[in-house]
């Protein structure tokens, strides 16, 4: 089958239960969604498949639609141009030990995509799904909220 | 706006069907009590939390239960399907819970089903109400789809995600009977009148 990965067309010849996590890391060499807990209770695996973000550890290849679009964190912006969040998490300084949070940029980056000016009660809402064990939650906010007025105003 | 943008697309995506997985042959004929007795049994399968965890009320907080997390308590990670009850407004269901056909092997993973995962319409809340308040709803169009007694039978029959509760997979307890059974008392439940056991009983008159 073919997926379409930060823009670029790959072929993947796997078996068609393999988790798109799977397919990614070792297949394709894709490592920046992370593996957490395997069974989409912590987050950090969370990509963009056709614009929306799901867990990957739990989205099989078999049932994606061929040439499927995905997006990861190496994909959402590049080294000279940042995405937003990932600009507001470096000015925030989010990150703590760092594991989870390609997985919450991610997640925050389709917030965005659908609300521009959540507040906190959304915020926490839609990244209550997303665990932290360092506890950067409030770093997280933050940086949602200073990404939201960067997407507004550019 | 975006997210009722999503919202249409999402309610848009139509289920998978699974048409014929069961048999639908409604009985020549059915009394009361045998009526009462198939929602007696209805009952027990609206009321399993394989079915109600899933038909919650306008709090729209799907909840979690079974031998893994032992008393009943709202789904973790402060999910809230939201009026749309699919999570459009905060976090989709589909995040976590995809679209696929797989079996549900693993303990405590997000089941997944061959259809959109999504809370049951808040008009049927089913969670903590007693046999009466379901009877009548399921029994009045007006709440439970603008369906009759064949109506009813068939959206058992193609809608995938209800066929989970019967197969959930993981270490989930099923809903009880089976989906045919299942099926089967709706229909003589139909049969019968939709019976519940709170209406007044007609008494022949001696005049």
């Amino acid at each position: 089958m073919k997926l379409r990965v930060n823009g670029q067309d790959m072929q993947l010849d796997v078996d068609p239960e393999m988790p798109l996590l799977w397919a990614l890391r070792d297949e394709l060499g894709v490592t920046g969604p992370k593996y957490g807990c395997g069974i989409a209770q912590c987050g950090a695996c969370t990509v963009h498949v056709d614009g929306l973000a799901v867990r990957s550890c739990q989205m099989n290849v078999g049932s994606m639609e061929d040439g499927a679009d995905v997006t990861t964190i190496e994909g959402l912006g590049q080294p000279g141009a940042l995405h937003a969040v990932q600009e507001a998490w470096i000015e925030h300084q989010v990150a703590q030990c760092g594991y989870c949070q390609s997985g919450q940029i991610m997640q925050a980056a389709n917030l965005l995509d659908l609300n521009d000016d959540p507040d906190d009660a959304t915020i926490d809402a839609v990244m209550s799904a997303n665990l932290c064990r360092c506890g950067t939650y409030p770093r997280i906010r933050a940086a949602i909220k200073t990404a939201a007025q960067k997407l507004r105003e550019a | 706006m975006k997210v009722l943008t999503v919202l249409a697309l999402s309610l848009a995506t139509p289920a998978l069907a699974a048409e014929g997985k069961v048999e639908i042959n409604p009985p020549e004929a059915a009394t009361r009590d045998e009526g009462l007795a198939a929602f007696a049994r209805i009952y027990e399968v609206a009321s399993h939390p394989r079915c109600s965890n899933c038909h919650v009320g306008d709090d729209h907080r799907p909840m979690w239960s079974g031998p893994s997390y032992g008393k009943t308590r709202p789904h973790g990670m402060n999910i809230n399907g939201g009026e749309s009850r699919i999570g459009a407004e905060t976090l989709l269901c589909s995040t976590c819970h995809v679209t696929s056909g797989i079996p549900n092997n693993a303990p405590h993973a997000a089941p997944q089903v061959a259809a959109d995962w999504q809370l049951a319409p808040v008009e049927a809340a089913w969670f903590g109400k007693d046999a009466d308040h379901i009877c009548q709803q399921l029994r009045d169009p007006e709440q439970n789809g603008g369906r009759d007694m064949l109506e009813l039978a068939a959206h058992l029959d193609h809608d995938v995600i209800l066929h989970w509760a019967w197969s959930p997979g993981g270490t989930r307890e099923p809903a009880p009977y089976s989906l045919q059974e299942h099926v089967n008392d709706i229909l003589i439940w139909g049969v019968a009148g939709f019976p519940c056991a709170a209406d007044p009983v007609e008494e022949s008159s001696n005049d």
